[in-house]
């Protein structure tokens, strides 16, 4: 991939390909490519969620009784530790920018400890969930199910597996994202410890930081949507 | 090397320097600061009674953490207008696609009553109690007897003609 195009300085310019005119453009046009895949993400979680808005308008009731199950407190920790790995994501791109390796790395293992913190308070929810019988689609328990809602003092009402089909759906997807998230970043970890990347080039640190974002984004409308609104 | 590089027409003095805005760290503090306000918000509304306005109210705050992570933590403030349309039209998209299939699911019911067209939920018999919950008529034994009548008449014979000789009327009180 790498094409030396004269003779080149420094190694932070050795991935400029000859058929860009500047370094700059060819950094916009891979940004705007990671753009453009981040719109398909946006629309594959976009269907996800008109599933749930639709659910929403023919049965509220049930949206109502089965949501008051979801974990508000698992869920404020995970948006808080996801828009924490957002920071340092953004202040591991701007610490390329200025130059700082050290800065890249220590920000970048922020980002990926973060992201793990995530997925383990997922574990939890998710293991506390199927211990009470609340599975996906038509594993779902009913008869423990409503046992567990009743000791917290709510009724399942109607067909609550439809409900907990699009929640484990929705975060489920997340959570296959942040798990691809935390082996992209991984690589970028790799490389940013070898030095690859400078003030004057450091496109993958500022698409995966892109891609990161995007998961925070998807998660930030997530929370309210399914935990907290009644 | 004395080749001149050109960009759109015009030619550039050095093609290897990268000119891009930094924002200071005191930025990204300051809007993790406010996203951090922004979740503490939503979570306390969610504790207020507010009815169907509680729903507007989240995905308002919703937007305003999405627009400041848009803005200023995918840097799209300070990026060429061409990465906003890109970011915008998919926004569009999303609207486009929510609203079509909302209004069409809305009107729904009236269609349905209109073309006297039934649901039924063929789950089984652990879904009785369910059903109980589910059913949106009141005279739906009318409408299953109708609907097996149909499928009857339509199984039974495919060279019968096609109407069934005897239905019972929907519409009766």
């Amino acid at each position: 991939m790498s094409s030396a195009h004269g003779q080149s300085p420094k190694p932070p310019h050795a991935f400029f390909q000859h058929h860009y005119n500047t370094v700059e453009q060819q950094a916009g046009a891979a940004k705007l490519g990671m753009r453009a895949f981040l719109a398909t993400e946006i629309l594959m979680f976009s269907g996800l969620f008109l599933a749930y808005f639709i659910i929403r308008m023919f049965y509220p009731e049930m949206v109502l009784g089965s949501h008051e199950l979801l974990s508000k407190t698992m869920g404020g920790i995970n948006t808080v530790v996801l828009l924490t790995s957002s920071f340092t994501m953004a202040m591991a791109v701007r610490s390329a920018q200025v130059g700082n390796t050290k800065g890249i790395v220590i920000n970048l293992y922020l980002t990926i400890a973060c992201a793990c913190i995530f997925m383990v308070v997922k574990y939890f929810e998710y293991t506390g969930k199927f211990e009470n019988g609340i599975f996906p689609g038509k594993y779902f328990d009913y008869a423990r199910a409503s046992e567990y809602a009743r000791a917290h003092g709510h009724e399942l009402v109607g067909l609550p597996h439809i409900f907990f089909g699009i929640y484990f759906c929705m975060t489920g997807l997340h959570g296959v994202h942040v798990l691809v998230g935390i082996g992209v970043l991984i690589w970028i970890l790799v490389r940013a410890k070898k030095g690859h990347f400078g003030p004057q080039y450091f496109t993958p640190v500022e698409n995966v930081g892109l891609y990161w974002h995007i998961v925070d984004l998807v998660w930030i409308f997530l929370f309210p949507l399914l935990y907290l609104v009644k | 090397m004395t080749t001149k590089t050109f960009l759109n027409g015009k030619p550039i003095e050095d093609a290897i320097e990268v000119y891009e805005h930094v924002s200071p760290m005191s930025l990204y503090v300051k809007v993790l600061a406010a996203l951090f306000v922004l979740t503490g918000l939503t979570y306390a509304v969610s504790f207020a009674d507010l009815g169907p306005a509680s729903l507007w109210v989240a995905m308002g705050v919703a937007f305003a953490k999405a627009t400041l992570v848009c803005m200023f933590f995918m840097h799209l403030k300070y990026d060429e207008r061409y990465h906003v349309f890109v970011f915008l039209s998919t926004i569009i998209f999303v609207a486009i696609f929510f609203m079509f299939t909302i209004f069409d699911l809305q009107s729904r019911d009236r269609l349905n009553e209109e073309q006297e067209t039934f649901f039924r939920i063929n789950q089984g018999a652990d879904w009785d109690e369910a059903k109980k919950t589910n059913r949106p008529k009141p005279g739906d034994a009318k409408a299953d007897a109708k609907m097996d009548a149909k499928a009857d008449a339509k199984n039974a014979d495919p060279k019968a003609p096609a109407k069934a000789p005897a239905k019972p009327d929907p519409k009766a009180p």
